[in-house]
């Protein structure tokens, strides 16, 4: 059993009228307090690297994709959100996706795809909004997945730095 | 007597004020309650978002308009009326500023010039209850009927002190008139109400709290658990008009705490003011009991019911009675003048 004691109040605080002095002096201080609203559309939320945004697809510097279809993301969703459609081509690569499509309304940010990618093709961007007028133009295709390696570096300098770590401790 | 044209003046210009003020308090309310927040409050519509009065009352216009099925439709209509109504016909009496001439004629700025205009204050302003028990009861909702009686019972209870406190500052000056007891307060620092009646302006300042439905002692409306209070089958321009109707009793209130404690229009330290300083002053005096409004507000929390009813009747009208006994009994013996 909890006895609880209560406080007697003393004289001064049973007259209220100190407290309350008390209170709007505090209250009165906060006003003058600096302000701590983000006013988002003029000043967008701050991203790092640790940030797990979007997937994006990376884009090498001759244009073809890094992804070579091999199907090991699309297995790794757990909301079945990405479909990929393989294709044989003639370069050294051999293969590249011929669809590659991310349902942005199913996807989770999980970000296990990017875990999964034997060839670092996908990664989490830093991008964070999502809003479109319908649900197909929330189905992202390539067009709009594929990101150069300058708006990825971060993160794939990040990604590296941990697929390191595992390396290093796996041989240890 | 003053002439139409004088009177129609005054008429325009003073209830132009105080409808601009209301609409100011709500933007007001939302600014300082921001502030204490930590945050910015509106401002996307128009500069410092100065505009954005003026965006919810064209959003209030076009809101649909719901009327609940069981409802009275003529007393649910009426109510939002009689709750904006009589703190506009009270502040036709509150003297604002002293001696100026209009259209070459001298008059003084307060609409109408009453004999008793300390009584038609009270009597019209106790009028706005009607219109919040009304709204409350004609909803048929269980909220907004229990919102009306808790509003009726609080007003029932603090109205005495309030008039006990206004009573002890009639006793002081000898008048009923506003003006008159404005003129007894005027010479110096020292002549306001405020220094002789230090008890009653307390108590007549928390009373004002509980007459406008004010936190700590908004009871009638009460979010957490009446939903909206009297006002919540309320949609639309009658939604809007409780709350002109609230923001004008604020505004009319702290007119009346500056009139009967802090000398009305008085300016301290220079007696021969021109009108417009004296008008300023008012309104400056008045505007640190509107923000008392809004600062109290985000301080003190609710009270519960009993505890109100127990502060009411067991505090405040034993210390107005006092009050007034003793301010009465120095008069009568010449302590006072």
């Amino acid at each position: 059993m909890v006895i609880v004691k209560r406080k007697e109040l003393s004289f001064s605080e049973r007259l209220f009228l100190p407290e309350i002095a008390r209170a709007l002096s505090h209250s009165l201080r906060t006003l003058f307090r600096k302000k701590i609203t983000r006013q988002y559309p003029e000043e967008p939320l701050l991203t790092t690297a640790v940030t797990r945004g979007q997937p994006r697809l990376l884009e090498k510097e001759d244009g073809h994709l890094a992804c070579v279809s091999c199907g090991l993301c699309e297995i790794a969703c757990p909301a079945y959100a990405i479909t990929i459609d393989g294709q044989e081509t003639d370069r050294f690569i051999e293969r590249e996706p011929e669809r590659f499509e991310i349902d942005m309304l199913r996807c989770i940010l999980c970000g296990f795809c990017e875990e999964a990618c034997p060839k670092d093709a996908i990664f989490m961007s830093n991008e964070l909004e999502l809003a479109d007028y319908s649900r197909e133009a929330l189905i992202y295709d390539i067009e709009k997945l594929k990101r150069p390696a300058s708006a990825l570096a971060e993160r794939m300098e990040y990604i590296r730095k941990i697929n390191d770590r595992w390396s290093t401790s796996s041989s240890t | 007597m003053d002439l139409w044209v004088v009177w129609l003046v005054k008429a325009v210009l003073i209830y132009g004020g105080l409808i601009t003020l209301a609409a100011g308090m709500t933007l007001a309310e939302r600014k300082v309650s921001a502030w204490i927040q930590w945050r910015i409050g509106p401002n996307r519509v128009g500069p410092w978002g100065l505009l954005q009065p003026l965006a919810d009352g064209i959003k209030f216009l076009f809101k649909e308009e719901m009327v609940p099925q069981d409802a009275n439709p003529v007393l649910f209509r009426l109510a939002p009326m009689m709750a904006a109504m009589p703190p506009m016909i009270a502040v036709a009496v509150i003297p604002f500023a002293g001696e100026l001439t209009i259209l070459g004629h001298a008059t003084t700025l307060s609409i109408a010039d009453i004999d008793l205009s300390a009584i038609f204050v009270v009597a019209i302003g106790g009028l706005s209850v009607y219109g919040v028990i009304l709204g409350g009861w004609s909803s048929n909702s269980k909220y907004s009927l229990l919102g009306g009686l808790r509003a009726s019972a609080q007003m029932v209870s603090y109205e005495l002190s309030l008039l006990l406190c206004i009573l002890a500052v009639v006793v002081l000056s000898g008048s009923l008139d506003l003006r008159v007891i404005v003129a007894g307060q005027s010479g110096s620092l020292f002549a306001w109400n405020l220094w002789t009646q230090p008890l009653a302006f307390l108590l007549f300042v928390v009373a004002t709290f509980a007459e406008t439905n004010r936190h700590p002692f908004d009871f009638a409306e009460c979010e957490p658990e009446l939903v909206g209070g009297f006002h919540t089958e309320y949609s639309s321009m009658k939604f809007a008009l409780f709350f002109i109707g609230e923001y004008c009793a604020m505004i009319v209130m702290a007119c009346l705490t500056v009139t009967f404690f802090l000398g009305g229009p008085e300016v301290p330290f220079w007696p021969a003011a021109p009108w417009f300083i004296q008008l300023a002053c008012f309104l400056a005096k008045a505007g640190f009991f509107l923000f008392l409004f809004l600062w109290v507000r985000w301080t003190l929390p609710r009270f519960r019911f009993d505890q109100l009813m127990a502060l009411g009747w067991k505090v405040m009208l034993p210390l107005a009675l006092l009050n007034l006994f003793v301010t009465g009994a120095l008069v009568s013996l010449g302590v006072l003048d």
